[in-house]
């Protein structure tokens, strides 16, 4: 019967914290942040200790499951980030910093902690404010806050959503990135020592019409949405037309910049090119060929067109 | 000299040009007639009613403006918005919209037309996209010549890009807007190219008219100054450029502090800065110039260099170290949001939650510019060919504006007009190289030179506009040999500018022309229905009306909105606070006519917080929030009944996520969704959501519509449990006949001092309940 | 307060009358008067019948009298012979202090000697003389009203034998008051059959348009209906008429202010409970749904819109125009929709305005060179009172020697100018002010005026001038040169 030990074993670290008093458990707390800098390990003890019904300090505490074997991703992706927060915290002066502790719950360590609180999903990242003592609540809440993740992991956010709970803001400065900086020189300078060798190209006015009908082809092709709603390179099951009018995938924008280029230089060809077209025939060749290409693919547009937008009732060829 | 085909030869010039004057104006009349015509559907299919919701405010402004005369409006400070704080309306709005429509409407009456003040406010956009039309003839004109400008007036006339923000009845600021832009283009264009401080003027005085009529005046505060800024980065200052912009500049900038709105921002705000730079730049080149002119050593004219480049490099170091003492504000929300696209939806939500502030997928862009949006590069391309000064200005509009439109809807709007700029160049070159008759010879004789030699190119007024660029190239193909004749030598000889050409230049024979022709047609008529279908189908309705087919194929009109409002028109107290979110704000003031807490300018965050906290939170949490702003009815839109999809249930996510960034520990999104994280309304709804004010409001009584069948919400798809929510703290007051608008009174105090759960329960005969105490501890709250 | 009648010399007459007053009594002598109340919503129609024997020769004049609260609340009287079509003329004394009632005098067409006979027909209408009672009633509850009157019908004369019957237009009457001792009678004081309730016969009542009558023998009854159609009240009522030669047309545009003066609703409005009585066609009485006018026919271009904007729920069935003449027995109905259902104590205010074919009103005198043009007074909504009414009639421009002429006088008229499109001069423009219109009132206002062919041409010459300007103007820009510097 491996029941009643474990029952024993879990129901210990609660006798535990109902017996320490709320001072004691500040102390340990303390030290424990004190110990590994500013962030407190949990296990199940600790965690009752830091949840103490009569407690007089605010905690964030973050749930994660960093063992590979628990093959949690986003854990990993969060964990540096909230580290480096709890790090900036232990520079406030410790009469601050000791009102708000950074803890970290680890599955394998916190197993019973998590069963507790029937967490199914990690990262998690619980905000309990204090019980007791002036920085109580008007609300007079208890029940943990949930961090909402709708930000993203970066430590930027997540500092500035938890300062609402600290006594003070916490001083988190995001460290600067030499590497981007040093990048960002070395190329400032090959570019100013070769300059000379460019400057026909940045001269040559073809070079620059090239680079900006690229750029409005692109952005007019719904680029920017692409990137701004992260949107995939191509759906699922291979699909590469996203259904609905006010939504398109990566692929969209090369194939639609593709046929608008090739319309324009379509138009370019009849309005430039052929004139210069001394023989008739070729000529004649050269009219009838782009007329053809544009027609076609114009009507390749349109079709596609239809595809987005079902109750368009005009078509061309196809 | 070969032709395609004969003209009659027996012309007088006087006479084909008065011809092709005659012919541009009738065009032109022609052109304004559509282009009004086509923006009428929505009064044809409804009814002379004002759209939307912010022009609901501008309509109810222009009326003070006009029965209170401009001196009660500039200082009119409005009770009954932002309940109970007011808002200070001659500060805070631009006002040239106002002003506009309220000179046309005293004008009018001095005429003895006593017009409808509703009327002109409704018919003003139609009114000056004809003129918006006239001003992008006149811009072509100075890019090509008139036949593209007249093109170009056809394109923007009913490009649907453009009629989306100026159907009759969108009576808002891009109205007027969209033609000051192009009119200030035009003249600064014009002030670049004559170097006249007159046209100079003309730009800033628009430029004037501009600032007081759209925020988006910044968009040709920082494109003339990069425009002048690229001229002079390719050596090309001249006297003419800076007259223009000096002249621009200062009369502009001192113009614009006049609008109270405006006021010192133009010292004082990022995004003037590049127009103060460029003008001090400026200054300092022309200084240089000017010495250089008049010093000969190579010595000092490289001190000179040096000294100029060093005084740029202060003032920038300059205007860093003013922006970090705050002296001079970094860029606001709004624009910054333009260049950092995620900046918006994690600082300012209610920006975000726009729908027009959403990054535009490619359907949108042909859907608004059709077969426009790939004639725009070839234009772009042909720009590139004979590069002027005004070309680099379309060139340098074309890419900013792309890169706009593609990061938010709304700046479409923006982009049209130099779209169709370059389309119509595109178009009218291949027109004029089709419609040509003259044929090259398959030689290259010296016979081109004497056709070359009638200076064809003289009045531009000239009819076929296409024989004097022709004849002018085949001038150039005269002077050259004309040996090779290949796809590369012919892309090559394109390339070159047209000042070097070494080509003869023609088509042969006449099929081809009919070919292409035939083919261009095509498209512009493809292009004319196509504006027409998405005209009367997408951008005409005036979502406060709503139109439906009945089974007989008639038009059924679902007037809820205006039932609702008219009903607390007539029947509520003068004074009868509304609350309701924000999207509805001016329209309650408008047609209901009462204070309401929030509306669709979002001065205030914290005040829409609150109201998207009270409708997101229980009833007895709430009700102390309305009765601390004196509430007296809570108005929420529903749609489930008939399935109208833009209701509150399908914001209320909005009014979470707004109410969380000012209540983070009482207001949490995740709370809203299910365990699996689904967003529901029916039985599995998250407890959260079922106490939510919103919720209960939105459901209230709505299972028993059905009888004992299952009710279902036919905008989520969902079946809505058969108990529906009860309601303490409000009182259904009044709810429109297909249940979109629904109004609650939000009660008075129990008289005997009870929380009015309890008194509710009592009153329905139970007995007291345990929860008696637990309830009048929350009711504290 | 009734004023159908002109009232020129009522002083100087008033000073005679004090004498006939008092010794009233012995030139006539009613044989019967027989009262008949119609209830009804906001009208309440009397009819009093009083058979009148003559005491001396020659006498003419017939004198009858209303208690004051009964004179507050009548906004219609007329007399008529029992029998025959036209008015008799009636002249009022207005208030007659130490008897404490007003006076009327009918003029009898020829004067009744000794102990002829005369049956004389009093029609009055009542308007506010009723009050919801419940003053609030829910959703569904059904409607009932409040009448109040005095018992007898006053008269300066003896009456031998008098009745008053009261008729409710629905069977159900929740209570009616049976005055106590009452004398003039020795059987039952009040017998109800069916809907009717019949007070009296009392017999030899003295003359009794006195205040000590009133004071000691005046009774007091109350009758309390059920009442199964809405009681509607237009508050205000604007119409104005524009004339228009040029358009051949007549534009007619009433603005409305309803009000719902049945119960207020108690509690709040449903939409739910309101659906389901829909659903099983039970409508509650005092919720007003639609309304149905009968316009004039031959109309065309109807509007109906408020102060927001067009209301798209009515629908218009026109019909072709009489021709001059012909009875006007045919109408054009309107089934008008309100934005939302008027239920007790809401209020609802729209605008109804529409076009009709000059040639229907107005007509052209050729001996006099004059234009005759009539304009209904209102458009009756049945079984409504109207509280105020407003009548704007604009001529076309440049009409001189304006006369009309009224079917009752106006409590104020006054003549001033509008202004509208393209005018120079403005149009002349008469306003007549009316109160308390029950459907009695409907009828004509005939206007008569000269219009020179000069004041026909006046637009056109007008907008040509203009034009023209305009013209001249842009060719000059086109021509002169402003160059300082020639090029």
């Amino acid at each position: 019967m491996l029941l009643l030990p474990l029952l024993a074993l879990l129901s210990l670290p609660f006798c535990l914290a109902a017996s320490i008093s709320a001072e004691d458990a500040h102390q340990k707390l303390v030290k424990l942040a004190a110990a590994n800098n500013g962030l407190i390990k949990l296990d199940d003890s600790s965690y009752n200790l830091l949840t103490h019904p009569k407690r007089t300090w605010s905690s964030s505490i973050h749930f994660t499951a960093l063992d590979p074997r628990r093959r949690c991703a986003p854990c990993k992706e969060f964990d540096p980030s909230f580290t480096a927060v709890a790090k900036s915290w232990s520079q406030v002066p410790a009469s601050e910093r000791d009102t708000h502790f950074f803890a970290t719950a680890d599955f394998d360590n916190a197993m019973g902690t998590f069963q507790k609180l029937g967490m199914q999903t990690a990262p998690v990242l619980h905000v309990h404010l204090p019980a007791e003592g002036s920085r109580r609540p008007a609300s007079g809440r208890t029940a943990p806050i949930v961090y909402d993740f709708s930000n993203g992991f970066d430590a930027g956010p997540l500092a500035e959503q938890l300062s609402q709970y600290t006594p003070v803001p916490i001083p988190y400065k995001a460290p600067i990135d030499w590497s981007k900086y040093g990048t960002a020189a070395g190329v400032t300078l090959i570019f100013l020592s070769t300059v000379r060798l460019f400057l026909p190209i940045l001269r040559s006015r073809w070079a620059w019409a090239i680079g900006i009908v690229l750029t409005s082809l692109v952005m007019t092709s719904g680029f920017m949405f692409v990137r701004i709603r992260g949107m995939p390179n191509s759906g699922a099951n291979g699909q590469w037309i996203a259904p609905g009018y006010q939504n398109q995938f990566g692929q969209e924008v090369q194939v639609v910049s593709f046929v608008y280029g090739l319309l324009a230089s379509g138009f370019l060809m009849l309005t430039l090119v052929t004139p210069y077209q001394t023989n008739p025939y070729r000529q004649r060749l050269q009219v009838y060929l782009w007329s053809g290409v544009i027609f076609v693919m114009f009507s390749v547009l349109i079709s596609l067109f239809r595809v987005k937008n079902r109750s368009y009732p005009f078509k061309l060829l196809l | 000299m070969p032709l395609a085909y004969t003209l009659p030869s027996n012309l007088s010039p006087a006479t084909v040009a008065n011809t092709s004057s005659l012919l541009r104006i009738v065009a032109l009349a022609l052109i304004s007639g559509a282009a009004i015509a086509s923006r009428l559907f929505a009064v044809v299919n409804f009814e002379s009613i004002i759209h939307e919701f912010d022009p609901w405010f501008n309509y109810r402004a222009t009326r003070v403006l006009a029965e209170k005369g401009f001196y009660a409006f500039w200082n009119w400070f409005d009770h009954t918005a932002w309940y109970p704080l007011g808002r200070v309306v001659g500060g805070t709005i631009y006002p040239g919209l106002m002003a506009t429509s309220g000179v046309i409407y005293n004008v009018l009456h001095a005429l003895n037309l006593p017009v409808d003040i509703r009327n002109i406010c409704v018919l003003l956009a139609p009114g000056f996209s004809a003129l918006t039309a006239w001003s992008t003839y006149m811009f072509t004109k100075e890019m090509k010549d008139e036949s593209a400008g007249l093109l170009a007036a056809a394109f923007i006339g009913i490009a649907p890009g453009y009629i989306s923000r100026s159907v009759a009845g969108s009576y808002d600021n891009e109205a007027i807007a969209i033609f000051l832009l192009m009119f200030t283009f035009y003249c600064w264009i014009k002030a670049l190219k004559t170097g006249s401080v007159l046209f100079g003027t003309l730009t800033a005085l628009f430029y004037f008219y501009m600032v007081a009529a759209w925020g988006g005046y910044a968009f040709i505060t920082n494109m003339i100054p990069l425009h002048a800024l690229t001229l002079i980065l390719m050596g090309r200052f001249s006297s003419r450029l800076y007259t223009a912009y000096s002249s621009w500049y200062a009369i502009g900038t001192l113009a614009s502090m006049q609008v109270p709105f405006v006021g010192f921002q133009p010292v004082r705000t990022s995004e003037h800065m590049a127009a103060l730079g460029v003008f001090g730049l400026l200054q300092i080149v022309a200084f240089a110039e000017l010495v250089r002119a008049h010093v000969s050593s190579r010595h000092f004219q490289s001190i000179l260099f040096g000294s100029v480049i060093g005084i740029g490099v202060l003032g920038v170091f300059a205007f860093a170290g003013l922006t970090y003492k705050g002296w001079i504000a970094p860029w606001t929300g709004r624009f910054y949001s333009l260049w950092d696209t995620g900046y918006a939806k994690k600082y300012i939500p209610i920006i975000a939650s726009v729908s027009e502030h959403q990054p535009t997928a490619w359907p949108s862009f042909f859907m608004d510019l059709q077969f426009l949006i790939f004639l725009f590069p070839a234009g772009v391309i042909l720009c590139f060919r004979e590069l002027r000064d005004e070309h680099v200005f379309v060139i340098i509009y074309a890419v900013v504006a792309s890169y706009f439109a593609g990061v938010m809807v709304r700046l479409m709007l923006t982009l049209t007009p130099v779209v169709c700029v370059a389309a119509a160049v595109a178009f009218s070159s291949l027109l004029d190289t089709y419609i040509d008759p003259v044929e090259p010879d398959v030689l290259a004789p010296s016979t081109q030179a004497t056709e070359a030699e009638v200076p064809a190119g003289d009045s531009p007024a000239n009819a076929p506009s296409g024989s004097a660029t022709t004849s002018k190239k085949a001038k150039k193909a005269a002077a050259a040999d004309a040996s090779s004749s290949g796809l590369a030598s012919g892309v090559l000889a394109a390339m070159s500018p047209s000042g070097k050409s070494a080509k003869p230049r023609g088509i042969f024979g006449l099929d081809t022309r009919i070919v292409v022709i035939a083919n261009a047609l095509g498209m512009l008529l493809f292009f004319v229905l196509h504006c027409t279908y998405v005209t009367s189908s997408a951008y005409s309705s005036p979502s406060v009306v709503l139109a439906s087919q009945n089974p007989d194929g008639s038009q059924h009109i679902i007037d809820d909105f205006r039932e609702a409002y008219y009903w607390l028109r007539q029947n509520t107290p003068q004074d009868a606070v509304v609350m309701s979110w924000w999207d509805y704000g001016y329209q309650i003031a408008g047609m209901a006519d009462r204070p309401t807490l929030v509306d669709n300018n979002t001065w205030n965050n914290t005040h829409i917080a609150t109201v998207g906290k009270a409708m997101s939170s229980p009833e007895e949490v709430a009700y102390p929030i309305l009765r601390k702003h004196d509430v007296d009815y809570v108005l929420i839109i529903f749609g489930g009944l008939i399935g109208y999809s833009g209701d509150d249930i399908n914001k209320f996510l909005w009014m979470v996520r707004i109410a969380q960034g000012v209540w983070p520990e009482e207001i949490q999104e995740p709370n809203y969704f299910t365990a699996k994280g689904e967003y529901r309304v029916d039985d599995q709804a998250a407890p959260a959501m079922k106490n939510s004010l919103m919720y209960k409001m939105s459901y209230y009584r709505f299972a028993e519509l059905y009888g004992g069948n299952s009710a279902v919400d036919r905008v989520r798809g969902q079946q809505v449990p058969k108990t529906g929510p009860t309601l303490d703290y409000l009182d259904e007051a009044f709810t429109s006949e297909n249940w979109i608008v629904r109004i609650y009174q939000v009660k008075k105090e129990d008289l005997l001092g009870r929380d009015l759960k309890t008194a509710n329960s009592f009153d329905q005969g139970k007995k007291r309940k345990k929860s008696k105490p637990l309830a009048r501890r929350k009711a504290v709250v | 307060m009734p004023r159908h009648w002109r009232a020129p010399f009522s002083f100087l007459l008033s000073v005679v009358i004090l004498p006939l007053c008092t010794s009233a009594a012995n030139s006539f002598e009613n044989t019967a008067i027989v009262r008949t109340v119609e209830l009804g919503g906001a009208l309440v129609h009397v009819t009093t019948t009083y058979a009148v024997k003559a005491l001396e020769d020659g006498s003419s004049v017939y004198t009858i009298a209303l208690a004051e609260q009964e004179h507050a609340h009548t906004s219609w009287l007329e007399a008529k012979l029992k029998g025959e079509s036209e008015r008799l003329p009636l002249e009022d004394f207005g208030f007659h202090q130490d008897s404490g009632v007003f006076l009327y005098t009918i003029e009898l067409p020829k004067a009744l000697n000794t102990n002829q006979t005369a049956n004389l027909v009093i029609e009055t209408v009542q308007t506010h003389a009723t009050y919801p009672w419940p003053e609030e009633a829910g959703q569904k509850d059904g409607q009932s009203l409040k009448y109040e009157a005095e018992l007898l019908v006053l008269s300066p004369y003896k009456t031998a034998v008098q009745r008053t019957k009261v008729r409710s237009p629905s069977p159900q009457i929740h209570s009616y008051t049976t005055p106590e001792d009452v004398e003039f009678t020795t059987d039952a004081v009040a017998t109800k059959s069916g809907a009717t309730i019949t007070y009296g016969p009392f017999h030899d009542i003295p003359p009794s348009a006195t205040s000590d009558f009133a004071d000691k023998k005046q009774k007091h009854i109350t009758v309390h209906y059920s009442y199964d159609y809405p009681v509607l009240e237009v508050t205000k009522l604007e119409r104005a008429a524009e004339v228009s030669h040029w358009g051949a047309n007549l534009n007619i545009e009433d603005k409305y202010w309803l009000h719902n003066a049945g119960p207020r609703l108690k509690g709040h409005f449903s939409r739910l409970e309101y659906q389901t009585q829909n659903y099983f066609g039970r409508p509650a009485p005092h919720t007003i749904p639609a309304l149905q006018l009968h316009l004039p026919a031959g109309i065309h271009d109807a509007y109906y819109y408020d102060l927001v904007g067009n209301v798209s729920t009515s629908h218009l069935r026109t019909t072709p125009s009489i021709p001059k003449g012909a009875a006007p027995n045919q109408y054009s109905v309107l089934e008008l929709r309100p934005r939302y259902p008027i239920v007790g104590g809401w209020n609802y205010s729209f605008t109804l305005g529409w076009d009709s074919p000059l040639e229907d009103y107005a007509g052209y005198d050729k001996a006099t060179g004059k234009y005759v043009v009539s304009v209904p007074i209102m458009t009756v909504i049945p079984g409504s009172v109207v509280d105020e009414a407003e009548v704007k009639i604009v001529l076309p421009e440049g009409a001189t020697d304006i006369e009309y002429f009224v079917p009752y006088p106006a409590l104020d008229e006054t003549i001033s100018t509008h202004i509208s499109y393209l005018d120079t001069v403005g149009r002349p423009k008469i306003t007549l002010k009316y109160a308390q219109l029950t459907d009695k009132h409907g009828g004509n206002i005939y206007v008569t005026y000269k219009v020179p062919f000069s004041a026909h041409m006046k637009k056109p010459v007008a907008v040509t001038t203009a034009f023209a300007g305009i013209f001249t103007l842009a060719l000059a820009w086109k021509r002169v040169d402003f160059r300082i510097r020639r090029k």
